[in-house]
């Protein structure tokens, strides 16, 4: 029997047929749920023991890394109760692993799910590292007199918060200006956002050093020489702690680790990497604050992404069509009146660096009649919150046409609001001569690493970002369940969009479906939001288990891919993503 | 009869020891310009003692040149024709003081005009006054710009009739002019204040009186305006002599008032001006500037002139202390207040003893009691430097960093609700805080950066409460009232009722601050030459004047010229020119005294106006100067206040000022800050307290580090404490938010509160270690002596305690019980 059935689905805009046959099951399965490990850390060329905290792990009976280089067994499942004070009471789901790391394996973040009688679980990474790894002792560290001592650089310690309020210390000896980097990497990784961080369950871990002995009061009492946080509070940017710090003098030092608000329990493992030197911040691969989760990688309105020469070619790609588009040549605006500012051509990429704080350059061009254009804004280095790049387009009189501010109204006070996007797109009514300036938002930041490249172009239609939203997929037999697909039309895209499920276990089938999607409130007041945002629409895959579809022993890797349709062709994959998906035993 | 006794002491004191040493005539220079142009002449002479009495009264005059002037019965002098000559006063036992007197254009009459002669009749005849016309709405339909503010306004009020609409300029209903052209002596203006018509106000003007005579000259003479184009010398300034008076019971002292206009010249006041004294049982003044005291104390004289507001300090002290000690001087501070205590006739109090000075200097530089140990070390050692040792020791520490972080963490309202709602941004905002005060920042660079914050820089988050930008007015209020010590916000609805600021200024300085716009996460300064997008949703930026609805461009207070770049940031320009006032260095001086001091010398510390003068003017201009010129250095001049004798005199009072409360006489007693007094009662007990998350949601909820100290707490909003909660820890939503005052809560939580009863005993516990290491009743009471008081029991009290605990079965609860009562104590809960 075929077990690999591949099926297509094309999915025409307005189809809006409703298929949503997914009854929900009489079984209170559990998806399972990995929550934490402890240790996440071990050094490559060793092998470690885990132990992996979760819902619905009973009768885990395997983990599968996403690299098989990394040899994982399950040594053992058992249970836990609730923490004390936790609102759930059911117990906790501990599955004990063995994880052996070749010592030719690169250091890195290793993914791995568990697999069990209730299917394939969520994925956490694992954290294979050249250096040493040491455990924390036994007990608690939260005084000086109990610190773990670090005996040499070049050290990861796998530690645990276990209780609220906990905090860990460690001590050391530092020569006078002697670097180190302390770097911690938290088990409950966090990505910034607004609210109180206090309410919030993920591990948000600070690292403070302290110097004894300089109280006037009482020589135990320590001085905080140094503290981080994390390098920096940028919404969507990681939590974890990073501190670099120079010595004055050589002498004994404390390093203390705990949570943002003090908090701390079974989960709250981390681990704290002890380098010589200032070692630079790499935030983890595939943090930050993008939309995606199938995107290959695209990102349409990320002010960091890349604007390449070709980009009319990859917008092309995207749209279904041939790239045979030009170039994109670069230019450069300069800081000069208006009269003074060069002439560019389009398409063109306009390059600088806001040196000085309230400069603003300006470059402009020419149209000989209507153009519908677009601005794209990239900042290389310096980003918002740091650089925030404000483009206007003026018109031969001087008049603004357009800027990358949306401007609207609070929803709550009617109050005006703009913010600044990297990306605008704008219809030129008018043949003549444009200019463009660039400023930062502020008047007195500017500086080395304010430099940005601003595209203006013709408009392209094509498909955007795309969110396939589903990480694994668990179904019971006679079971129905769905896979949103997002995407978004970028200029006006009028072409269909083609989403494929390849690679089906045996027994499961797709079919194209609609959800419900609640009304939304029209904006306020809303301003030219078709300049600033694009058209997002969505699609559903219904994936249903026959009543009689086989057990799946493991899990079967379904890709979900993503193509533009024009012209009545198929276009490139624009997206693309493997979700696993187990077809559970009858009970 | 009493006041016969009084005078007959005072007399014969100043007859024997406290003769006359020299004579000063006041104005040295008179120059009388016009048609019955006059000057009031003052003469004091200075004692032996220091203490100046006014012997205008006394002196005989003398004019070189006769014809020029004449001086009257009441020591006034009046031009009589154009000349020069020298006046002379003479009092028997000193050298004769003299003036140079020039008289000119003694012929010419000069024209009325509204502004010089009717504005100031009706604010010295009270008119204008907030509680009269001049009050927001004004009274009995008749609407008077406070103190003369706006005498345009009050002119056609006068003459057209008119309508006061808080909100907006239309004017509704009936106008009734107070002018009858065709009947001059029907005037309302007349009628009125005569009583001839009823008036709620009373009777304000006497049959006959000269400013009657003007008023009804003014009205015949067609009312007229007088020059409107703005180029009539305008008063600008009033002056006084003296600046500070001190009146023995008995005497009189009177005050001169000189005006200073705008084109240099000054005319002589004393006799136009409104004089209201603060505290009217203390001195009454006659409307010609004569000083009356009533009873001993010291009070403020509050002079009104049309559009200017001026105020004079007296003291009405007792009997002259003939063998007033020397009294020894650290620094200028001592030299200031010692100096105005001589004069006051108080004698300080005797240096603190070491044990208190070292409580109080501890808690005062870092909210931190002294350990026993430290303690006994300070009292046994005779090094003669031991305090400025123990002060820079202290302001050394990583205590001091925590404590003024703190405090300035109250000042600069580090909450999660004012700092854009995020516990992330709060947090940021209190480490900038902690880095200004770890370093020892400027603080005219800490003000500066902070008023002209931009981009995603922490100290931009106190201008996002609730995560939007908080309203021009509220915000500019706040900076001016952090960074000046004033106190705008009433200008904001309405003329500023106690000051001469105008609704038009306090707008303009709000206008520097209309330009904030939240994009993002950040802020900017939305430039005016650039739409940006506003057009797309029909949107605006700016500030427009809530009374005449048209836009407001910022303007300093004083008028003064600054660069507005269109594009700019202009809260820069205003930093820059806040930074550079004397209003800042005093405004900052000032509130850090008031910390040490428990009052500021302006006090409340951020309500400098002229109806509230400092209690010691020259010494906060001296203490501005040298924070200033020492780079505006805050732990140098923390340093520079505790290193003076005033700042180190004993609480305990002597008889000459056991009644002063504002002239640093004596160390004043205050409760301990709400923080402070939690973490003495964890140090004195040994125990520490754990701060808990005020948020309880399961796995989430946290709590401080072990050891965490309550000063050190970022925000209010983090960590719950009930005990903080009572003892009026600042919610940190307005400036100042701190609430020390009993209540009956804190009594409850004396008697039963986990902070108290909790933590008496224990292992862990200082009377634990001390009960295991075997430690006798004595040394347990003496330990905490030292820890709670910092300083060893009196015999009696050992002994005291010792039979209360002998009395008792359990030895341990006994202790217990003393070590309660001790941290209950008054002695514990106040700096002293």
């Amino acid at each position: 029997m075929k077990t690999h059935r591949s099926f297509t689905l094309v999915v025409y805009l307005g189809l809006g047929a409703l298929l949503y046959a997914a009854d929900k099951p009489a079984d209170p399965r559990v998806d399972p749920a990995m929550t934490s490990i402890h240790p996440f850390t071990g050094q490559r060329g060793s092998t470690f023991v885990v132990k992996v905290r979760g819902r619905g792990l009973a009768g885990a009976r395997a983990a599968l890394p996403a690299n098989a280089a990394l040899q994982m067994t399950t040594e053992g499942v058992g249970q836990e109760p609730p923490e004390e004070g936790s609102r759930s009471k059911t117990p906790v789901d501990v599955v004990t692993l063995r994880v052996e790391a070749p010592a030719d394996l690169k250091a890195g973040r290793y993914a791995f799910r568990l697999v069990g009688k209730n299917g394939v679980s969520n994925s956490l990474p694992l954290l294979i590292t050249e250096e040493a790894v040491a455990a924390e002792p036994e007990g608690l560290h939260q005084t000086p007199e109990t610190a773990v001592v670090i005996g040499s650089r070049g050290t990861v310690f796998n530690g645990k918060l276990t209780r609220r309020g906990e905090a860990d210390f460690y001590k050391f000896e530092a020569k006078a200006g002697e670097t180190v980097t302390f770097q911690l990497h938290s088990g409950l990784p966090q990505t910034a956002a607004g609210g109180s961080a206090a309410t919030i369950a993920n591990f948000d871990p600070a690292l403070t050093i302290f110097e004894g002995g300089t109280s006037w009061f009482d020589s135990a009492r320590l001085r905080r020489i140094a503290y981080n946080d994390e390098p920096e509070f940028v919404f969507g940017k990681p939590t974890d702690s990073h501190l670099v710090h120079t010595f004055a003098k050589a002498g004994s030092y404390l390093l203390r680790v705990d949570a943002f608000a003090g908090q701390g329990g079974a989960d709250y493992s981390y681990a704290l990497k002890v380098l010589p030197g200032a070692v630079p911040y790499v935030s983890a691969p595939g943090s930050g604050g993008k939309r995606g989760g199938g995107g290959e990688g695209w990102s349409e309105r990320s002010f960091t992404r890349q604007i390449s020469p070709s980009r009319l070619n990859e917008l092309a790609l995207r749209g279904g069509v041939k790239p045979d588009r030009p170039v994109v040549e670069n230019y450069r605006a300069l800081p000069v009146a208006v009269e003074q500012a060069p002439r560019f051509a389009l398409p063109g990429n306009l390059e600088g660096e806001i040196a000085n704080p309230g400069e603003t350059h300006r470059a402009h061009f020419e149209v000989d009649g209507p153009r519908d254009i677009a601005l794209e804004m990239e900042t290389p280095q310096q980003a918002p919150p740091y650089f925030n790049p404000i483009v206007r387009l003026l018109n031969a009189d001087g008049d603004e046409v357009a800027t990358n501010l949306f401007a609207g109204r609070g929803a709550c006070s009617g109050a005006l609001s703009k913010s600044i996007q990297a990306k605008t797109i704008v219809p030129l009514r008018e043949a003549g001569k444009y200019t463009v300036e660039i400023r930062d938002a502020t008047s007195d930041l500017g500086g080395p690493g304010f430099r940005y490249r601003l595209q203006v172009r013709p408009q392209v239609p094509h498909v955007g970002d795309v969110n396939i939203a589903s990480d694994h997929l668990n179904l019971a037999p006679a079971e129905a369940s769905t896979v949103r697909v997002m995407f978004d039309r970028e200029e006006d895209y009028r072409g269909a969009i083609a989403v494929t499920a390849e690679g089906l276990p045996a027994g499961v089938t797709v079919a194209a479906g609609a959800d419900f999607e609640p009304d939304k409130d029209e904006p306020l007041t809303k301003g030219k939001r078709e300049r600033y945002t694009p058209r997002t629409e969505r699609s559903v895959l219904v994936f249903s288990a026959a009543p009689d579809a086989p057990a799946t022993v493991a899990p079967q890797q379904v890709r979900v891919v993503v193509r533009p349709v024009a012209n009545g062709k198929l276009g490139d994959v624009i997206a693309a993503k493997t979700i696993p998906m187990m077809v559970l035993a009858k009970p | 009869m009493k006041a016969l006794i009084l005078v007959g002491l005072v007399g014969s004191l100043w007859a024997a020891p406290q003769k006359p040493v020299t004579l000063k005539l006041y104005p040295a220079e008179i120059a009388l310009s016009g048609a019955g142009a006059s000057q009031q002449l003052l003469v004091v002479a200075s004692g032996a003692d220091g203490i100046d009495r006014d012997v205008t009264a006394e002196v005989q005059w003398k004019l070189s040149a006769t014809g020029v002037a004449n001086v009257s019965s009441s020591a006034r002098l009046e031009a009589v024709s154009d000349g020069k000559a020298v006046l002379t006063a003479s009092l028997a036992g000193a050298k004769a003081a003299t003036a140079a007197v020039q008289v000119s254009n003694a012929k010419a009459a000069r024209a009325y005009t509204f502004t010089r002669d009717i504005s100031a009749i009706l604010v010295k005849r009270g008119c204008n006054s907030t509680a009269c016309h001049g009050s927001v709405k004004g009274r009995g339909g008749l609407k008077f710009s406070a103190n003369a503010l706006y005498p345009k306004e009050d002119y056609d009020w006068i003459v057209k009739g008119g309508g006061y609409q808080v909100l907006t300029t239309e004017v509704k209903g009936e106008r009734i002019p107070r002018i009858d052209f065709k009947d001059p002596q029907k005037s309302l203006l007349l009628t009125k204040p005569l009583m001839v018509t009823p008036h709620g106000g009373g009777k304000r003007l006497e049959p006959g009186s000269a400013d009657l005579q003007v008023l009804t000259d003014w009205i015949k003479a067609g009312a007229p305006f007088g020059d409107d184009t703005g180029k009539a010398p305008k008063l600008v300034k009033l002056s006084l002599v003296p600046s500070m008076a001190i009146v023995t019971m008995g005497a009189k002292h009177r005050l001169l008032v000189t005006g200073h206009f705008s084109d240099g010249h000054t005319e002589d006041f004393t006799h136009q001006v409104l004089y209201v004294p603060n505290d009217p049982d203390v001195v009454s003044v006659s409307a010609d500037g004569l000083i009356t005291p009533k009873t001993r104390g010291e009070t403020a004289i509050l002079i009104r002139a049309a559009g200017q507001v001026a105020s004079a300090g007296v003291g009405v002290i007792g009997d002259p202390i003939v063998n007033y000690p020397a009294v020894a001087r650290s620094n200028f501070i001592d030299q200031h207040v010692f100096e105005k205590l001589r004069r006051f006739q108080i004698v300080p109090s005797a240096l603190s003893t070491d044990g208190e000075f070292l409580r109080r200097v501890a808690l005062d530089l870092t909210g931190t009691l002294p350990p026993p140990n430290r303690v006994k070390d300070f009292l046994a050692s005779k090094d003669p430097a031991k305090r400025e040792k123990v002060i820079d020791a202290l302001i050394a520490s990583p205590e001091f960093v925590d404590y003024w972080t703190w405090r300035f963490a109250d000042l600069f309202r580090v909450s999660i609700f004012t700092n854009g709602l995020s516990s992330k941004w709060a947090q940021g905002y209190w480490e900038w805080i902690r880095d200004n005060v770890e370093r020892n920042r400027p603080y005219d660079e800490v003000a500066r950066e902070r008023l002209s914050a931009q981009g995603y820089s922490p100290a931009t988050r106190h201008f996002l409460p609730y995560n939007v930008v908080g309203t021009p007015a509220d915000t500019m209020a706040e900076e001016v009232r952090v960074f000046f010590g004033r106190r705008m916000d009433c200008a904001q609805c309405h003329n500023h009722p106690y000051e001469n600021w105008s609704q038009d200024q306090f707008w303009g300085m709000a206008a520097f601050f209309g330009r904030m716009f939240k994009v993002g996460t950040i802020l900017m300064d939305h430039p005016v030459n650039m739409d940006l997008s506003s057009k797309d949703v029909d949107g605006k930026i700016e500030v427009l004047h809530p009374r005449t609805k048209a836009e407001v461009k910022p303007a300093l207070l004083d008028n003064s010229k600054f660069n507005l770049d269109p594009a700019g940031n202009p809260r820069k320009e205003l930093a820059k020119w806040m930074t550079s006032n004397p209003y800042f260095a005093e405004a900052a001086v000032n509130r850090i005294w008031g910390l040490f001091f428990a009052r500021g010398i302006v006090d409340p510390v951020d309500d400098f106006r002229s109806t509230n003068p400092p209690t010691h003017p020259e010494l906060l201009a001296a203490l501005a100067k040298d924070f200033q010129t020492n780079g505006y250095n805050l732990r140098h001049l923390m340093k520079t206040i505790v290193m003076s004798r005033t700042y180190q005199l004993a609480y305990e009072p002597n008889a000459t000022n056991k009644h002063d409360v504002v002239n640093y006489s004596r160390s004043w007693a205050r409760a301990i800050d709400a923080e402070v007094l939690l973490d003495a009662v964890v140090d004195v007990t040994g125990v520490q307290e754990t701060f808990s998350t005020a948020v309880s949601d399961g796995g989430a909820v946290g709590q401080a580090p072990p050891g965490t100290r309550a000063v050190q707490l970022r925000d209010p909003d983090t960590f719950y404490s009930r005990f903080l909660e009572l003892y009026g820890r600042a919610n940190r939503g307005a400036v100042p938010e701190r609430n020390a005052r009993p209540n009956l809560g804190q009594a409850l939580h004396m008697l039963a509160g986990a902070t108290y009863v909790e933590r008496l005993g224990g292992p862990d516990s200082r009377l634990g270690r001390l009960l295991k290491a075997g430690a006798t009743n004595a040394q347990i009471i003496e330990e905490f002596y030292l820890a709670a008081y910092s300083r060893v029991p009196t015999a009696e009290e050992t002994k005291a305690v010792e039979e209360i605990l002998a009395r008792r079965p359990d030895r341990e609860a006994g202790l217990r019980e003393f070590v309660w009562a001790l941290i209950s104590s008054r002695e514990f809960a106040e700096n002293h």
